[in-house]
């Protein structure tokens, strides 16, 4: 039987394969692990569905191929052909095919994943070739050179069959496209000058995470009009709280209390009320989300960056966010997160806090609008003004900057917002928020 | 199984929903004595008497009118418009009032009616008694458009269409009357909506109607003998409702797309599939669509003429080998 690349999430259309558990030649029991597939950021395991002899391995590691794709073959005892069997370890995999042109974009849809900028980053571009929507949809997904390859439509033209072919390997394959081509986008690189006393270690290639990243950030900062606005936050009200539960709260769950919770709670119950920061744009409209889903950004250990999502935040606590947040920094960490994780954001939070940045200035997660940087917390010099005259109090001070799109709305809307959510953090009631 | 021609699977589909509910009636010119002029209704006044089956005086829209009343206030009547050209002389009643009585009465009235028509070319009638008007009822909302291809459909179509709860025009192409092929015998339905998957093929998908669907066929031999194309040839059957799937599904393994109609250029139904395929199927496709039409003419009743002027298998032939 044919175990197919699996549909692992509404919005995934290929995956790579991270590493395989088998060889040709083994024998495999039911639900035994074949390989991992790396998959918009999460690595997953794929089972074998039935017990057999792997007879082929069809995809090398570190190869990315669509959803559908036959990965392996397993010779079932009792079963004919393999090549004739088209039963699929994914249902959803072999219609999908069919399915997706009909089905409409979500808005989630990274742009990266659709056909149209997917043609534009390929090498189909620059050959000036005349190539079907079919051809070029293909050339792109498995990053082929269509210049190398020989057409025998009319004219020469290359059809889906030439492709098909080559995809197939029933025709020698052609040199792949430069990695860089995918990571720089439809700008041409300006060359770098070889650095004195450089050795191979010292050139890191891009894996898929940092290809995705490098994707996005150019896409955003060439979609969105970027503008920043900061504002200065007295953590007085947070800390005392922090103070008088955070021992209790960590005893308890065993993980600190920390500021982040009451940032993103104060951020909810601030986009509440301008609910056009919580939004993205369709066309020439601003399409409003009405559940408030919060991207957090997690590093993982400088080896890449993933933005799992807390969902419907404006019913939850700060207790609730914070666990919420916990769970998927533990899950992105292990590299447990599932593609549905990532997806439905509508407001993204960048905490470099915990490193003592005065200020950051983020990118726009697409198709976000707004983006807010949590910044290093410590004690200030701060003028407090009374009626009965000005003091100087010590204050745990920070700086919550967000970079917003100025297509969305104008630095006055945005401002307001910032407004706001400061005075949430410095008046609110936390004690009753836990 | 038994061989019945196009003509008298009509018969056989009317007497079949006849015998089955006693609503059902039957109405037209020469329709009950004279056993229609295409003879495709004889002996159904025989066997059901001239309460349900009726000749009518020569007026289109009186049939249609009575047809929509009765189907208003219950019964199932059939009604036949003798040529489909004849439609422009009761398109008010059928466009303005039975496509729309259920709709305008806020589903107080339904209007489960069937009218049947001589549609198409190839026989020499003329350019007022020749042409395809699948298309005008394809553009009007509210009603379903049913045009067979062989004799087993014409009976699967036409019981479906007379069990339906809504106004239904059936085209009989009634250059096809004489042609026989195998017909189930006993109560026999197909539901509407659904293609025919004529030939299966892998190169080109050619999506044929009515009488384009045997000459498709016949083309598709052709091309895969002379040029070693595989045509996978679909028969909508109905072009409302319209099975898209099957036609996605179909282009997007072959990536190539020709319609053969009998329509003339403008407006034809296979610009509607070229539009729905174009939309949802565009990064799939290998080649432009491409439509073989009637052209933008009135038809031609001279022999030679006509057979230019109708998409033939020839045309089909070369059109098909000759995409990119």
């Amino acid at each position: 039987m044919n175990v197919l690349m699996p549909q692992l999430g509404e919005t995934v259309s290929e995956g790579t394969i991270a590493v395989w558990h088998i060889k040709v030649g083994d024998t495999v029991a039911k639900d035994d692990p074949l390989l991992d597939v790396e998959t918009d950021k999460a690595a997953i395991e794929v089972p074998a569905p039935k017990a057999g002899v792997i007879s082929a391995i069809n995809v090398a590691e570190g190869e990315t191929v669509d959803v559908g794709v036959v990965l392996v073959v397993i010779d079932v005892e009792g079963e004919e052909s393999a090549a004739a069997d088209s039963e699929t370890a994914s249902p959803a995999a072999a219609p999908a095919q069919a399915a997706a042109p009909v089905a409409a974009p979500t808005p989630a849809a990274t742009p990266m994943s659709s056909p149209t900028s997917a043609a534009a980053t390929g090498s189909v571009a620059k050959s000036g070739a005349m190539l079907s929507p079919a051809v070029r949809k293909l050339v792109s997904q498995h990053n082929l050179d269509v210049s190398s390859i020989a057409g025998t439509g009319k004219k020469g033209r290359v059809t889906r069959q030439d492709v098909l072919a080559i995809i197939d390997g029933s025709t020698a394959a052609p040199a792949a496209a430069p990695a860089q081509a995918a990571v720089t986008g439809r700008s041409t690189p300006v060359p770098v000058p070889a650095p004195i006393g450089a050795d191979a270690r010292s050139l890191i290639p891009f894996d898929r995470i940092r290809k995705l990243t490098a994707d996005h950030m150019v896409m955003s900062k060439a979609t969105s009009p970027h503008v920043l606005q900061a504002v200065e936050v007295d953590y007085t009200a947070v800390d005392a709280v922090r103070k008088s539960y955070g021992p209790g709260w960590k005893a308890d769950k065993g993980y600190s209390l920390t500021y982040l919770p009451f940032i993103a709670k104060a951020i909810v119950l601030g986009l509440r009320e301008f609910p056009k920061i919580n939004s993205s744009i369709v066309e020439e409209a601003l399409q409003l989300h009405p559940l408030i889903n919060l991207g957090i950004a997690v590093d993982l250990n400088f080896e890449g960056l993933v933005v799992p999502v807390v969902r419907d935040c404006a019913s939850k606590s700060v207790g609730q966010i914070a666990e919420g947040i916990k769970a998927l920094s533990i899950k992105a960490r292990s590299k447990s997160l599932s593609p549905d994780d990532f997806a439905g954001g509508t407001y993204t939070i960048s905490n470099s806090g915990p490193f003592g940045t005065l200020m950051t200035a983020p990118v726009i997660n697409q198709p976000q609008v707004a983006i807010m940087s949590t910044d290093g917390i410590r004690k200030r010099p701060v003028v407090i003004e009374s009626e009965s005259g000005d003091s100087i109090a010590i204050r745990p001070v920070g700086i919550l900057a967000q970079s917003f799109d100025h297509r969305a709305f104008d630095g006055a809307y945005s401002a307001a917002f910032m407004n706001r959510v400061r005075n949430i953090l410095e008046q609110q009631d936390w004690a009753s928020e836990l | 199984m038994a061989q019945l021609s196009y003509r008298d699977a009509v018969a056989a589909a009317i007497a079949q929903e006849m015998r089955r509910d006693k609503n059902v009636l039957f109405l037209g010119e020469d329709v009950a004595a004279a056993g229609g002029v295409f003879k495709a209704t004889v002996g159904l006044l025989d066997e059901f008497g001239p309460l349900r089956v009726r000749d009518t005086p020569i007026s289109e829209q009186a049939i249609l009118g009575a047809a929509m009343g009765a189907a208003m206030t219950g019964l199932k009547p059939i009604a036949e418009i003798m040529f489909s050209d004849f439609f422009a002389v009761c398109w008010d009643i059928v466009v303005n009032e039975i496509a729309k009585a259920r709709y305008m009465s806020n589903g107080q009235h339904e209007c489960p009616l069937v009218i049947r028509s001589a549609n198409g070319g190839g026989a020499r009638f003329g350019a007022q008694h020749s042409q395809s008007i699948e298309n005008w009822a394809m553009a009007v909302p509210g009603i379903k458009v049913v045009a067979p291809s062989n004799a087993a459909d014409v009976k699967g179509l036409l019981a479906a269409s007379i069990q339906d709860p809504d106004p239904v025009l059936f085209f009989e192409q009634k250059s096809m009357y004489g042609l026989k092929c195998d017909v189930p015998e006993g109560d026999y339905i197909i539901p509407l909506g659904q293609a025919n998957i004529a030939r299966e093929g892998s190169d080109v998908t050619i999506v044929a109607l009515a009488a384009m669907v045997p000459k498709a066929l016949k083309a598709a031999e052709v091309l895969q003998e002379k040029h070693g194309l595989s045509c996978e040839v679909i028969d909508p059957r109905c072009l409302v409702p319209l099975d898209t799937k099957s036609i996605l599904e179909s282009v997007s393994k072959t990536g190539r797309l020709v319609t053969v109609e009998e329509n003339p250029r403008l407006c034809g139904w296979g610009a509607e599939i070229a539009s729905i395929v174009g939309e949802e199927c565009f990064w799939n496709l290998d080649a432009p669509i491409t439509r073989i039409t009637t052209p933008h003419i009135p038809l031609a009743s001279v022999d030679v003429l006509e057979d230019l002027m109708i998409p033939s298998v020839d045309r089909i032939v070369s059109v098909v080998s000759e995409m990119d």
